[in-house]
């Protein structure tokens, strides 16, 4: 693994509300080098784009506060920081994908200007030379006809289309990470497909790290080199893609996979669901976040908070299962090789 | 676009010859006529004008006269006021009524937009309660409350300063029109200004403003190009109806203020039942407004590209 180029610790971040305060992030931790892609996954409401918005600077102050934690980029720590060595993070260093391309263009300026303001604040260009480079980079993003296409507004454009955009718009400044939070779930799947492509083909040409907010695992074992499991605001597993499809560490990630669709349609073709749902995190449980759900919780699990067990290299998983005097032993779960309580 | 303009306008003249038509048959609903003012004619003098001003026709046939006539842009001659044209009542007194209200509605526009965008972004904040507090006031305060309190404030203003700052009626000058035009346009700020926190509340939360901070796009450019230029479509939108507030508001202010506008001569002619200056009046008001909200759609599509039309 390469020297990271955004490393983010102990991230922990809260929300006032009127029913008291949500830890929506308690302390997540992790790094991503460049031309490499880590995903990001978990259920609605877990803290995945929480967690990036928090880096972006995106979350509303107040209600919202950091907490805790670090987010470093180049040497320097970002959160809270307009710029890094003197040139601005957001739209520049670090460039963003949303959910919806749909709503998340402005509907009055036209898609040459919108991406072409990125370039206006971040490189100074001229509004005719950000223009020119905005038909270009329509062009990079494979929309046919960019002249023509420049000058259009959203409502003229596809779902896939604007998503090519977005894509087009945040990465006009080369940034170094790209942050794609659910770039894919609004659209449909061979459109999906394309938007991925897309993004796989800029990440080689550019050497940026790509931060992959989603939960689809489909999309995930696609595009990831390394794999975030996120449950309650805690990171439960974090691996090599291929640790947590095929080597899972938390009885969290095996229930994700459980509950996958394969393509091997059986005579008992249900799904498997994790049933229940996740804490309340206007007061989080004191133990592991999981246990209500887990269906080999012990009672360390209800008291205790389980400490981060390596599994092997760049594979740590927080679950007492591993622990060395535990002697359950539960399919497909390997005992961690050791611990870093 | 010239095709969508041609549209409308058809459409503004049914829309015109609907109002003509309304009203000329509720005016003629109304018991009494011109000729029944203070004094009492005979019978023969009575028929004698009836068929002088064609009033001893059947309805219908006077219908069909008056429109005819409207058509060829004559209103005809008042009934009570000797030998004056209509057209040329309408000509002499209806700049000044559409100064005023201009003036009131930039007024109003302005600081609705104004306004509202302030105290959207200073929300649950002392600014937004103090000026939500006076919106609330300028909503329900009738412009003829406003109008006397102004005029009231004014000759208060103008006592303590000793010299007369500003008139306190009258027309003529530009100093003539501010309070008058600020008075009139009161309760539509006042409106406005709601609509356009609501819409801006609104779009702030939105996706695209968020993209906007993604981008790193400076404050005040996110305010001026993404959140303004959005949240404003509303307040475009009922500035064509609002128009019409603004005209029969204006009609009391022009009394109070003793502004020779038409709105006295219309209020004028109803009482005495002049049939010629109601109709010319009305249809000619009508027309005004058919067309200011045609014009108020046109400049929508610049704004809107969403509604801009081949």
């Amino acid at each position: 693994m390469s020297e990271p180029i955004l490393s983010v610790s102990d991230l922990a971040v809260e929300f006032d509300t009127y029913g008291g305060t949500v830890q929506a992030v308690r302390g997540v931790s992790f790094d991503v080098a460049p031309g490499k892609t880590l995903a990001i996954v978990g259920e609605s409401g877990c803290g995945k784009s929480v967690t990036v918005q928090s880096i972006m600077g995106l979350i509303p102050i107040p209600p919202g506060r950091i907490t805790a934690g670090t987010a470093m980029m180049n040497g320097v720590n970002i959160i809270g920081r307009k710029t890094v060595n003197g040139e601005d993070i957001r739209g520049g260093q670090i460039g963003m994908i949303f959910q919806d391309p749909m709503t998340s263009l402005n509907p009055t300026m036209n898609i040459g200007n919108q991406i072409a303001e990125t370039l206006i604040v971040h490189r100074g260009y001229s509004k005719r030379k950000a223009f020119n480079r905005a038909i270009e980079l329509l062009d990079l993003t494979k929309i046919p006809e960019p002249e023509k296409r420049a000058k259009q507004y959203p409502f003229e454009f596809s779902g896939g289309m604007l998503q090519r955009a977005m894509i087009a718009m945040a990465i006009a400044c080369e940034p170094q990470v790209l942050i794609a939070d659910e770039p894919t779930t609004a659209l449909d799947v061979t459109i999906q497909a394309q938007i991925l492509d897309l993004l796989a083909d800029l990440q080689r040409e550019t050497n940026m790290a790509i931060i992959l907010i989603t939960h689809d695992l489909g999309v995930v074992a696609r595009m990831a080199d390394e794999v975030l499991v996120m449950y309650a605001g805690q990171m439960v597993e974090h691996g090599g893609v291929d640790d947590i499809f095929y080597n899972s560490g938390h009885p969290y990630t095996m229930g994700l996979r459980a509950a996958m669709p394969t393509n091997q349609p059986g005579i008992d073709a249900r799904l498997t669901p994790i049933d229940g749902s996740p804490p309340d995190l206007f007061h989080p449980p004191a133990g592991c976040g999981y246990c209500a759900r887990c269906p080999h919780a012990m009672q360390i699990c209800v008291d205790n908070p389980p400490p981060t067990y390596t599994l092997g290299e760049r594979h740590e998983t927080r679950c007492w299962l591993h622990h060395p005097d535990n002697n359950t032993q539960v399919e497909g779960i390997n005992k961690a090789v050791g611990s870093s309580p | 676009m010239l095709k969508y303009a041609f549209k409308r306008i058809v459409q503004g003249l049914i829309t015109v010859w609907f109002i003509a038509t309304a009203t000329f048959f509720a005016m003629h609903a109304v018991p009494g006529d011109p000729l029944s003012g203070d004094k009492a004619l005979s019978d023969k003098t009575r028929a004698n004008l009836e068929a002088k001003y064609g009033l001893d026709k059947p309805l219908m046939t006077q219908y069909g006269i008056y429109l005819a006539n409207i058509a060829k842009g004559d209103f005809g001659i008042s009934f009570t006021q000797e030998n004056r044209k209509v057209n040329d009542i309408i000509r002499e007194h209806f700049p000044v009524s559409a100064t005023l209200g201009i003036l009131a509605i930039l007024f109003a526009g302005a600081g609705g937009i104004l306004w509202g965008a302030l105290t959207a972004l200073y929300r649950n904040r002392l600014p937004d309660t103090i000026i939500m507090f006076l919106v609330i006031l300028g909503i329900s305060v009738p412009s003829f409350v406003v109008a006397a309190i102004g005029q009231l404030s004014l000759v208060n203003i103008n006592d303590l300063a000793g010299v007369s700052l500003l008139p306190i009626g009258g027309w003529g000058t530009v100093w003539h029109m501010i309070v008058p035009s600020m008075v009139l346009g009161l309760g539509t700020m006042a409106y406005l200004t709601r609509l356009m926190r609501s819409s801006m509340l609104e779009i702030i939360s939105s996706d695209f403003v968020r993209t906007a901070k993604a981008k790193g796009v400076p404050p005040t450019q996110i305010f001026t190009r993404h959140q303004l230029r959005n949240a404003i479509l509303p307040v475009i939108t009922v500035l064509g109806p609002s128009i019409a507030g603004i005209t029969t508001g204006g009609f009391v202010v022009e009394i109070i203020f003793a502004i020779p506008g038409l709105g006295r001569y219309f209020v004028q002619a109803v009482q005495q039942l002049d049939y010629t200056v109601i109709m010319g009046t009305t249809v000619f008001f009508g027309a005004f407004l058919v067309f200011m909200v045609i014009l108020v759609d046109i400049i929508y599509g610049y704004v809107d590209p969403r509604v801009r039309l081949e």
